[in-house]
């Protein structure tokens, strides 16, 4: 009974998931589960896959083994040769409508206002009216804390409150998982504070969400598991306290000795 | 006095002229080029394939020749246009392809991360292109169009050889009437006036668009 539970919780599964960029095999069999309301920190050295792994999740990589599975539904499935097949366009957008993702350089759209950075995809993509959604995506800006930067564009945002933005919009689109790929790494390390408070926000809200971050103390304290990365695998994952604790793997020991 | 008014009233004529085929052309190059830009840039081979090779035929032969290719060979199969859609089909094929290659690298000189922010967003290709890349690509494009524009206004005077009634030819014709320089220090002044009313435009236009990126 329990584990049937836990299995409807589970809202992204990643099974066996496979990439290389010509001769250069970058994710080599990912196995990964992230449950509904659960934080997850991915941390692990550079080059070792993760944001590729999180592009693969949103198909702005096309994965070569292995399957992805979305609220129960395949975006990609594994055929019996262990290819990954498509879902129908159809269907891939309906189940990628799910994600938002924030990246590391914001790519906020310069050439328009804070405000009609976080209309542009309700009103094009769901074909909201601007009326009807301008109230939700100004409580969105007020969470944020950039409600009176509404009109401004970008070029004159921090590079904190671009982010805070860019996160904003992904939320306007309503998603149940949010994908961050170092959301903080771009910033300088005042301003960093300002993103992180809001994505722990985020996260009390329990909006599950799957981080890349070198932030360890955001890892420690705002997520529910740790996955730690090294060459196209995970190497070791776990809840925060135990992992930072006692990492068993020797090169989770290493990389973690290198961050402190 | 009197005579430079003359003047003045023969050749606003000739002005028309020029100023039809500069308006005609613009409007219809510039659409023309975005689309061949966009054609040039399709993951469709043979597309991009085809508005390559039109692009380098028509940069990679004289404005001139084309004119007289349309002019004068295009009758002998059989293809026989009034004057002045003689020189607009040449001016218009020839400048599209200019604009094409200003807009492809306005195109590609935008931010691989914009495309993704707006595929992640759930946008589709067509809109991606119409509402985010488009738009920031005229800003970046508007110096080098703006410089093709004003090479229109002067190549405009190539119709000349088609014993177009322009501008130039005129005030060559006053000039060989009266044995007078004037006539060409007019039209000096009209094709100055033309290009700085464009600068005029040009700056105001990239005021307009420039307002998000100080
Ligand atoms: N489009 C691509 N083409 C070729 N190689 C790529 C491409 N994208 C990533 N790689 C390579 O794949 C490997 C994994 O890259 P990835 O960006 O996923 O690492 P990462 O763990 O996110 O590292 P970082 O912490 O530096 O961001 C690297 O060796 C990288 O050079
Ligand atoms: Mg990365």
């Amino acid at each position: 009974m329990e584990n049937m539970i836990c299995e409807d919780n589970v809202i992204l599964r990643i099974h066996q998931l496979h990439k290389h960029f010509g001769s250069l095999q970058v994710l080599k069999g990912i196995d990964l589960e992230v449950h509904k309301g659960e934080v997850v920190a991915v941390i692990g050295p550079s080059g070792s896959g993760k944001s590729t792994m999180l592009r693969c999740l949103n198909r702005l990589e096309i994965i070569d083994g292995g399957s992805i599975e979305i609220k129960g539904e395949f975006l990609a499935s594994e055929n019996e040769v262990g290819r990954a097949t498509y879902a129908s366009t159809a269907k891939a957008r309906e189940l990628l409508s799910c994600m938002g993702m924030v990246f590391q350089q914001f790519n906020l759209f310069p050439h328009m206002t804070v405000l009609e950075n976080l209309l542009e995809a309700p009103i094009q993509v769901k074909k909201r009216n601007k009326d009807e959604i301008l109230p939700e995506v100004e409580e969105l800006l007020r969470k944020v804390g950039l409600f009176d930067k509404r009109d401004a564009y970008p070029s004159r945002l921090s590079g904190g409150q671009q982010q805070r933005v860019a996160i904003a919009r992904a939320l306007a689109m309503k998603p149940d998982i949010m994908l961050f790929d170092e959301p903080t790494s771009a910033l300088d390390p005042e301003l960093t504070g300002e993103v992180l408070k809001t994505m722990r926000a985020l996260a009390l809200e329990h909006m599950t969400m799957v981080v890349v971050t070198h932030e360890m103390a955001f890892a420690r304290e705002a997520a529910n598991r740790v996955i730690f990365m090294a060459d196209g695998n995970i190497i070791e994952q776990g809840a925060p306290q135990p992992f930072f604790a006692a990492p068993k793997e020797e090169r989770t020991i290493a990389f973690l000795k290198n961050m402190l | 006095m009197e005579k430079l008014m003359e003047t003045v009233l023969l050749m606003l004529e000739g002005t028309q002229i020029t100023l039809e085929i500069f308006f005609i052309t613009l409007i219809m190059a510039l659409p023309l080029g975005l689309m061949a830009s966009l054609a040039r840039i399709s993951q469709l081979k043979p597309l991009s394939l085809l508005m390559e090779f039109y692009i380098w035929i028509m940069r990679g032969t004289p404005l001139m020749l084309q004119l007289l290719f349309v002019y004068f060979a295009l009758p002998m199969i059989g293809i026989r246009l009034p004057d002045i859609a003689a020189a607009l089909l040449s001016f218009t094929l020839n400048y599209a392809a200019y604009f094409a290659e200003i807009f492809r690298a306005g195109i590609q000189s935008i931010d691989r991360g914009q495309y993704e922010a707006a595929k992640t967003l759930g946008m589709t290709y067509g809109q991606t292109m119409r509402r985010i890349v488009i738009p920031q690509m005229i800003r970046r494009v508007l110096p080098p169009i703006s410089n093709e524009t004003i090479n229109l206004v002067k190549d405009t005077s190539l119709v000349y050889i088609l014993a177009m009634n322009d501008l130039l030819r005129v005030a060559r014709t006053i000039v060989q009437r009266e044995f007078d320089m004037t006539p060409f220090m007019v039209a000096a002044v009209f094709y100055l006036a033309m290009t700085f009313v464009l600068t005029w435009i040009f700056k105001k236009l990239e005021a307009h668009y420039g307002k998000y990126d100080m």
